[in-house]
């Protein structure tokens, strides 16, 4: 436990209830409440005319379609337009199945959910190799293809469509609850809405942001990128496929029902909702689909409007509805409030009230020395190993001369290791190498004496090595603890499995204290928790320098290379960060720095490589590579 | 066989020259418009609707596609311009080009009736026999006007300085504009000249479909497709060459399986295409796909 936290909670005057208890008491009756409201919504439907019943049944089944097409867009950045083409083989799949074939609807159901997962998966897999809009454009010719089979099928019935099927009648003691569609519909719509909502509130979530805006800082954070987009779009492909099934039970299905332009419009109400917010793609499908209903004017006029509106929301309100509101809100609270106070903003993001003594026990927390264990007296031959050794490291972009050329580099466990060479001399290459992130033409790369060639940034991640990059790969949306949190990733396990579930499982709670906590002592060690709560977005450079440290250490690592860690910086944080370094080295690390500032590099490091134009010059300790003639000529300039 | 060819290359130019359309405004602003049809469309409306009232049918081919130029700008300062200003990497131009498309569209409907109104025959009822085959006067017309097109653009696109202000523009407007390039010049001119061609595809191709206001939708698709299996994306040109395979493929498909397969036979090309080779068949190495944005050091 944080010993902050003690000391708050226990400083609070002790009622009968204790606080916290209290805490959870009126969620748990909030929770009760929602779901009774909702409960008692659902029966109204269930019971309503038909008229309107299938309005707000429609609108539910649109609400599912925006909630699942936001998993994937609002989450990870993939704008799927295939929305259209999961759902017609929902619904189709289920029509033709059933009312011809005989089989039975409930049956039906996962085989259908099956189906689309496995498409969704195959067209993920296929498509997601190049970039996001070749995901697009493949995902609306998919919707495109199928909805020209349904159009052209025999089976199918062109354009008129089929006939859905009827959905079971219920045994007679359930009969008072109304019409069983309209409860699997509001059922479903409130499963999925509780699944959205709990991933947002998972430690998964920080994650998928990371993948979406800075995919190279989740990869050397151990996340492997590409199977997670596939896993999540497949999912939501599968609900697709749901709603597919709850929609043929809604009347005819036909054609015009799926085509690509209701993929587009799933996509129209997330940005008219919000994207990226459990309300918005809710808000946005029963706008959408209550539009028509509202505006009661001639039909082509009515699509002008319509046009007109989605063309408005994506220029004048690109965060949509609940993105407004939220502005309003924010607004009305501030000219509540004349005199607030701006938070703070201090010039200097160090803390200099913090006592050494502090830092260091955060440190000791976060880093227990574990890597202690390793041979300490390395200065004797056995324990020499290196612990990162390139061998022969040869690379080139397509045509043109080698960026590195048969390099060879040592690290041995437990040193500081500078990397130092003019602009252009292949540092950062050697580092990408190295993590992962580029794979070398010739020669390979030995990690704890295990050959790693084989083995992505990811791989290469959860074998200890962590990396920062020169300028900071990190997801601006998301606070600076939510982007140390993504370093964590990997140390609690089915952080992914847990998270649809998330708010309801206690292990979770308890994972989620345990690495919110981590990720606030890494902060603290790098002097910049003062600023845990704020977007990255809106801190200055030197503070998204000291988070990507803080994102490094935060999972205990044996390796870390840093790629230019005082750039940004102020002299007392370099300083500051020399000392940090300094006890990581004691605690055991690895460390592999780049960097230009060698007033801060030469009296840290162990051991320093000079490269120069892909070579290496040589490498010694500080006092050589300073007395070497031509380290002096061409990067110290004298 | 040969006629098949023939009218399927004459299709396939139609198909093409949208395909181009879309290219080059793809190729400046990274943003595909989904409103091009819709250009043609209002190419074919306004000729027809000068022809019904009267005027020679010439005025009305020489006024069509200055409309849909027109069109081409506005679709760029309403649809396109407002989105990339706010985020240069969002998919919120295809909401908006979309829904311009469906603002014109039904705007139209409103304007002169959903019905289909007759086309005047310009050159199309003069027969010319090649072998056994027949094609006619409109149909070289329209092989002719492909061929300039893709001999012009690839001029502009190498030999000129707005060509390379074009190729500036899509790698990197911020780029551009601090050398001197005016970019919203550059681009409103761009989706002009692509208003331009749609509109003459418009008017070669009005009269065998007649005039319809919501013509623009299926042509649309089928200039997508064009592009995508040629690889316009990359260069224009190559839109074309998609577009003529596709015109044969299709008329190929309509005459040898069934007279629906048109329908899907291209789809299942283009599906064929993109498995094996994403960027398209004519492409050489660029890809298609926008460059990922370099983020501020």
């Amino acid at each position: 436990m944080a010993p902050s936290n003690i000391e708050t909670r226990t400083a609070r005057p002790s009622s009968v209830v204790s606080p916290e208890r209290a805490h959870a008491f009126t969620k748990i009756a909030a929770a009760a409440a929602i779901v009774a409201l909702y409960l008692i919504a659902t029966y109204y439907v269930a019971w309503a005319n038909l008229q309107f019943q299938s309005l707000i049944l429609v609108a539910a089944i649109y609400a599912i379609l925006a909630l699942c097409l936001d998993a994937t867009a609002g989450l990870l950045g993939l704008f799927s337009l295939g929305v259209g083409g999961f759902f017609a083989i929902g619904a189709y799949f289920t029509t033709i199945l059933s009312t011809t074939y005989g089989f039975d609807v409930f049956a039906l159901l996962p085989l259908v959910m099956l189906a689309t997962g496995l498409i969704g998966a195959i067209l993920g897999a296929t498509s997601l190799r190049v970039s996001g809009l070749h995901f697009t454009i493949t995902t609306f010719i998919f919707t495109l293809v199928i909805t020209v089979l349904a159009t052209d099928l025999q089976i199918t019935n062109g354009q008129q469509g089929l006939l859905g099927p009827n959905f079971p009648d219920v045994p007679d003691f359930l009969a008072p609850i109304g019409q069983p569609i309209a409860w699997c519909v509001m059922l479903a719509l409130f499963a999925v809405t509780f699944a959205v909502w709990s991933i947002r509130r998972s430690l998964i979530y920080p994650v998928l942001l990371s993948i979406r805006d800075a995919e190279p800082f989740a990869e050397a954070s151990g996340v492997r990128a590409a199977p997670i987009k596939i896993i999540v779009f497949a999912l939501a492909s599968a609900a697709i496929g749901g709603a597919g099934w709850l929609f043929c039970f809604l009347g005819v299905v036909s054609p015009s029902q799926f085509n690509w332009s209701v993929s587009l419009n799933v996509l129209i109400m997330i940005l008219i909702g919000g994207i990226n917010t459990t309300p918005g793609p809710i808000i946005g499908a029963a706008f959408v689909s209550m539009f028509p209903v509202l505006v009661h004017i001639n039909p082509w006029l009515q699509e002008v409007l319509y046009g007109i509106l989605s063309i408005l929301a994506v220029t004048i309100v690109p965060d949509g509805a609940t993105g407004a509101l939220k502005r309003i809100r924010a607004r009305a609270v501030r000219r509540g409030l004349p005199q607030a106070r701006r938070p703070e903003s201090p010039a200097d993001s160090f803390d200099a009230s913090v006592s050494v003594g502090a830092e260091r026990a955060w440190l000791d927390r976060l880093l227990p020395a574990v890597h202690s264990s390793a041979p300490k007296a390395n200065a004797l031959g056995d324990a020499m190993a290196p612990i990162v050794d390139c061998r022969e490291i040869t690379f080139h972009y397509g045509v043109g001369p080698p960026v590195l050329n048969r390099v060879s580099v040592k690290v041995l466990r437990g040193h500081i290791h500078g990397l130092i060479g003019p602009n252009g001399s292949g540092k950062s290459t050697l580092a990408n190498i190295i993590a992962g992130r580029l794979r070398q033409s010739s020669g390979s790369v030995f990690i704890k004496g295990e050959r790693v060639d084989g083995l992505r940034a990811a791989g290469r991640a959860r074998r200890g090595l962590r990396r920062t990059f020169q300028s900071a790969q990190l997801t601006k949306e998301l606070t600076t603890r939510a982007n140390v949190l993504v370093g964590t990733y990997g140390l609690v396990p089915g952080v992914g499995r847990r998270a649809v579930i998330w708010p309801l499982l206690r292990s979770a709670h308890r994972d989620m204290r345990l690495m919110t906590q981590r990720a606030g002592d890494a902060l603290r060690s790098v002097g910049a928790e003062r600023w845990a709560d704020r977007r990255v977005g809106d801190v200055p450079h030197g503070i998204e320098q000291l988070t990507q440290l803080a994102t490094v250490w935060v999972p205990n690592p044996e390796i870390i290379i840093l790629d230019e860690p005082a750039t940004g910086l102020t002299s007392r944080e370099v300083e500051h960060l020399a000392w940090i370094l300094r006890e990581l080295k004691g605690r055991g690390l690895t460390i592999i720095i780049i960097e230009h500032q060698t007033r801060f590099l030469f009296p840290l490091c162990d051991l320093v490589t000079v490269l120069n134009a892909g070579e290496v010059v040589l490498t010694g300790t500080s006092d050589e590579v300073l007395g070497h003639p031509i380290v002096r000529r061409v990067y110290l300039g004298s | 066989m040969f006629q098949m060819m023939l009218s399927g290359l004459t299709i396939g130019a139609i198909y093409g020259l949208l395909g181009m359309a879309l290219s080059i405004s793809f190729y400046v602003t990274r943003v595909i418009n989904f409103a091009q049809g819709q250009m043609l469309m209002i190419a074919i409306i306004v000729a027809a609707c000068l022809s019904e009232a009267g005027f020679n049918p010439w005025l009305g081919v020489a006024l069509g596609p200055l409309a849909a130029c027109v069109l081409g700008v506005a679709s760029y300062f309403i649809g396109v311009r407002p989105i990339l200003k706010a985020d240069r990497f969002s998919f919120g131009w295809m909401v908006s080009t979309l829904g311009f498309g469906l603002v014109v569209e039904n705007a139209i409907a409103y304007a002169v009736g959903p019905r289909s109104r007759g086309f005047p025959p310009l050159l199309n009822d003069i027969p010319i026999r090649l072998g056994d085959a027949v094609i006619t006067g409109q149909q070289i017309l329209a092989l002719l006007v492909a061929a300039f097109a893709v001999a012009a653009l690839e001029f502009v696109r190498k030999r000129t300085l707005f060509g390379k202000v074009g190729m500036a523009t899509a790698a990197d407007p911020e780029m551009a504009e601090s050398i001197g390039a005016n970019t919203m010049i550059v681009s409103a001119v761009t989706f002009a000249l692509s208003g331009l061609i749609a509109g003459i595809a418009g008017v070669l191709i009005a009269p065998r479909t007649f005039a319809n206001p919501y013509l623009g939708g299926t042509f649309n698709t089928f200039g997508f497709v064009a592009m995508m299996i040629g690889g316009g994306p990359e260069n224009p040109a190559n839109a074309m060459y998609g577009g003529l395979l596709l015109g044969v493929l299709a008329e190929g498909a309509n005459s040898y399986i069934n007279s629906q397969a048109s329908d899907w036979f291209p789809f299942l090309i283009l599906v064929l295409v993109l498995i094996v080779t994403p960027r398209g068949l004519f492409s050489t190495s660029n890809p298609l796909f926008r460059p990922r944005p370099a983020r501020p050091a």
